[in-house]
């Protein structure tokens, strides 16, 4: 229950809100990427932050809640699209709570609190996913699909597959903070 | 992880005890913790299997629109919007507009429109399946339901379905509102719609006797007196004649079929089967699906019918207006194996850190369990109530799993022994401050006022060794047993026992706490002064995970 899940010390930066970003991951544009706090970036992983929208000034591009977990291999992209003619990247916004699998492709618009993301999973362009869903590993969610709250999504493509529990947010919520006090690092 | 805890949900079952774990049929009455509810009024655990489920709101599952219960029967419980299914992979489609013109497609630098020319069409992403093949296209994007409803009122199946409708509705409602009363005994009564299906099958089926609930009960002898007499129904289109219709069967099908070239012309079971009416083979002939709407729904008790989920209005929200959920009554438990989570972390260690570890693990296997050995396990309990509990852990005898083959004298023996501390333990409160701190142990609580047993001879003698059975731990509101399994040689599958949990909360007089129970989860009637015992108990089904046979062991080979 409370296993550590230990790392080397010097290959998480950790920052003053206590996020926790692997050396190893490849973040792109940091300036357009907002982490909430208690956020752990893992190894391998990638994060599209220089795709942002065209046009001067400041842009987030992809923005992450607290306690969020992205996986190893993880590539999150800002979804884009051509629209009247013009092409353009759009925000990507993750809430709290949200863990995101390993080796998972995400180019979603928005992912709301408490989710849960598998393994593997490929996450379509301008899907919308609310808050307390889970998708399981393996599934494929193809673009522009909405994923309704305390639903479990299975599957290619990715379809409702049962409604979660009423618990299911307090579950959540205990285990992503659970899961960001277990991972520390190595004690020497 | 291997081990794992279930609690059990009698589902109002006249007998208490739960069904014996080695029963594939056990698995059904057993469920996690956060699935099952609690009533207060009855002091029960209450599952999904037996509650009283009432809908308390329509939405579809991708515009996520509420529907208003009224429209939702006239639009069939499917969204009236813009919401299809691909009829191919079931997948949402999107509205695509034609392109501009054909031949300058990426020169033309302005689009003229917003929202591109018609005709427009419905498109899969997924699969790339369009509307456009099956010839249905669009004028405008929006309120494509209400274009395609002509289509979809004028077709044979949707007409007749209506037919039945009217036919059978005044004998519906006639048997509605003479019988308002028994309505949770309808099983009783003979009820008219019942009686004509029972007629007309007894007149098709040859071999089929005719339904007769009198000769079961005499409850419904003086209803019957009033009851209609319905007149068969007689359909609009003769199912022979289905073919001349285009909806499949017969010669068109075979000869469709000898000429099959690609294994997608065929529509699949599982693409046809949501139609009404027998459909054609054809996957060309398959019509994209308005999507089927979704519920909220309120959960009520089944002895009391008080409400234990009430969600809130809007279709989206994850909040509830009331939510009684056994995890904030029942304590938590958590099963660890620690001959595991030592194994494991030694592997870790060695493969990661290149360490040496001082202790050595006598399991060399990771997980498994290996028959004639003797394992410790560790339960650990958490307090969800904001007063202390006290917890008595009693086991139920494991019984005997009768193999097929084996001599009886092998096949009554126990495969398992299971040794559980045996005394009380308390677990201290639930504290909203315990959330929010990080060091375990800032807190020295010291609940042992409450430590009745005494003898928590818990030798932590490195990490996960404890051998004893009794308390090893406690932290915060959890409080961490130990207890012992010894499994036979004979044993194999997944060692998995039946434990009961009684707990005691006890309300403390001394304080005043009167004021903030009412807010709290806790089951204390505690407005007298007297410290009041309350007494729960409820039963698990531990799974300490599955045997493993050791390689070259003695030959077992006849199972």
């Amino acid at each position: 229950m409370n296993t550590p899940v230990y790392y080397q010390r010097g290959e998480y930066i950790e920052t003053d809100t206590g996020n926790k970003v692997s050396r190893r991951a490849a973040i792109s544009g940091p300036q357009n990427i907002i982490l909430g706090g208690k956020t752990i970036i893992s190894s391998n992983a990638i994060i599209r932050g220089d795709l942002r929208r065209t046009g001067p000034g400041h842009a987030v591009v992809i923005s992450l809640g607290r306690y969020c977990l992205i996986g190893e291999g993880c590539i999150l992209r800002p979804p884009y699209k051509t629209y009247r003619g013009v092409f353009n990247y759009y925000p990507m916004k993750i809430g709290d709570n949200v863990h995101i699998g390993a080796n998972t492709i995400v180019e979603a618009a928005t992912i709301g609190n408490y989710v849960e993301i598998g393994k593997n999973c490929i996450i379509g362009k301008f899907v919308i996913i609310k808050d307390c869903a889970k998708i399981a590993d393996d599934t494929i969610i193809p673009p522009n699909t909405v994923v309704p709250a305390l639903t479990l999504f299975a599957g290619n493509p990715g379809q409702i597959v049962e409604d979660l529990p009423e618990t299911t947010q307090e579950m959540v919520e205990s285990q992503t903070k659970q899961y960001y006090t277990r991972f520390q690092p190595y004690p020497n | 992880m291997s081990a794992s805890i279930e609690y059990y949900c009698p589902c109002l079952a006249e007998s208490p005890h739960p069904p014996p774990p080695h029963l594939a049929s056990s698995s059904y009455s057993f469920h996690p913790l956060h699935n099952l509810y609690f009533c207060e009024e009855c002091d029960a655990v209450r599952c999904n299997r037996c509650v009283l489920m009432e809908v308390s709101g329509y939405f579809c599952p991708n515009c996520l629109f509420e529907v208003p219960s009224a429209s939702v029967r006239a639009e069939k419980n499917r969204c009236a919007r813009n919401c299809f299914n691909c009829p191919i992979c079931r997948n949402t489609l999107s509205v695509v507009a034609s392109d501009p013109e054909a031949g300058d497609g990426r020169m033309s630098p302005v689009v003229s429109t917003t929202l591109g020319e018609p005709p427009f069409f419905l498109f899969c992403n997924n699969c790339r399946w369009d509307s456009a093949e099956i010839g249905i296209t669009f004028e405008k994007p929006t309120g494509l339901a209400a274009q395609l409803q002509k289509f979809e009122d004028s077709a044979p199946e949707a007409l007749e379905f209506e037919h039945l409708k009217e036919h059978f509705e005044p004998y519906l409602r006639a048997s509605s509102s003479a019988l308002p009363a028994t309505a949770a005994h309808s099983h009783h009564h003979v009820n008219p719609i019942t009686a004509a299906a029972s007629s007309a099958l007894a007149r098709d089926v040859p071999g089929v006797g005719k339904y007769n609930p009198l000769s079961r009960s005499r409850v419904g002898r003086d209803k019957n007196a009033g009851k209609q007499e319905i007149p068969d129904y007689k359909s609009r289109v003769e199912i022979g004649t289905l073919g001349a219709l285009g909806a499949g069967g017969g010669n068109s099908d075979v000869e469709f079929m000898r000429r099959l070239e690609d294994m997608s012309e065929v529509a699949k079971l599982e693409q046809r089967w949501v139609n009404s009416w027998t459909a054609s083979l054809r996957s060309s002939d398959l019509k994209p699906l308005r999507i089927p709407l979704q519920v909220k729904k309120s959960k009520r008790c089944p002895a009391c019918r008080h409400i234990l989920i009430k969600p809130e209005q809007k279709s989206q929200s994850v909040r509830y207006k009331i939510k009684l959920v056994a995890a904030n009554y029942l304590p938590a438990i958590h099963v660890s194996l620690p001959h595991a989570i030592a194994a494991m972390e030694l592997m870790k260690r060695s493969s990661t850190l290149n360490k040496s570890l001082s202790s050595t693990v006598d399991d060399p296997s990771v997980s498994g369990l290996i028959p004639g050995k003797t394992y410790a396990f560790h339960l650990a309990f958490t307090n969800p109530l904001y007063d202390p509990i006290q917890v008595r852990l009693k086991k139920v005898q494991p019984v005997p799993v009768p193999s097929a083959d084996a001599d009886p004298e092998k096949a009554r023996r126990v495969p398992f022994q299971v040794s559980l501390p045996t005394a009380a333990f308390g677990i201290a409160a639930f504290a909203e401050a315990w959330e929010y701190e990080d060091e375990e142990d800032m807190f020295g609580q010291d609940d042992d006022d409450l430590d009745m047993d005494g003898h928590g001879m818990a030798t932590k003698d490195g990490r996960g060794k404890t051998r004893a059975v009794g308390v090893v731990e406690r932290r915060a509101n959890t409080t961490v047993v130990s207890g012992e399994v010894i499994i036979t040689k004979e044993a194999r599958g997944n060692i998995r026992f039946n434990m009961l949990v009684s707990y005691t909360y006890r309300s403390d007089d001394a304080e005043p706490a009167e004021e903030n129970e009412d807010g709290t989860p806790s089951r204390s009637h505690a407005v007298n002064k007297a410290p009041e015992m309350k007494n729960f108990s409820f039963y698990t089904v531990v799974d300490l995970g599955a045997v493993v046979r050791r390689e070259g062991s003695r030959s077992e080979l006849e199972s």
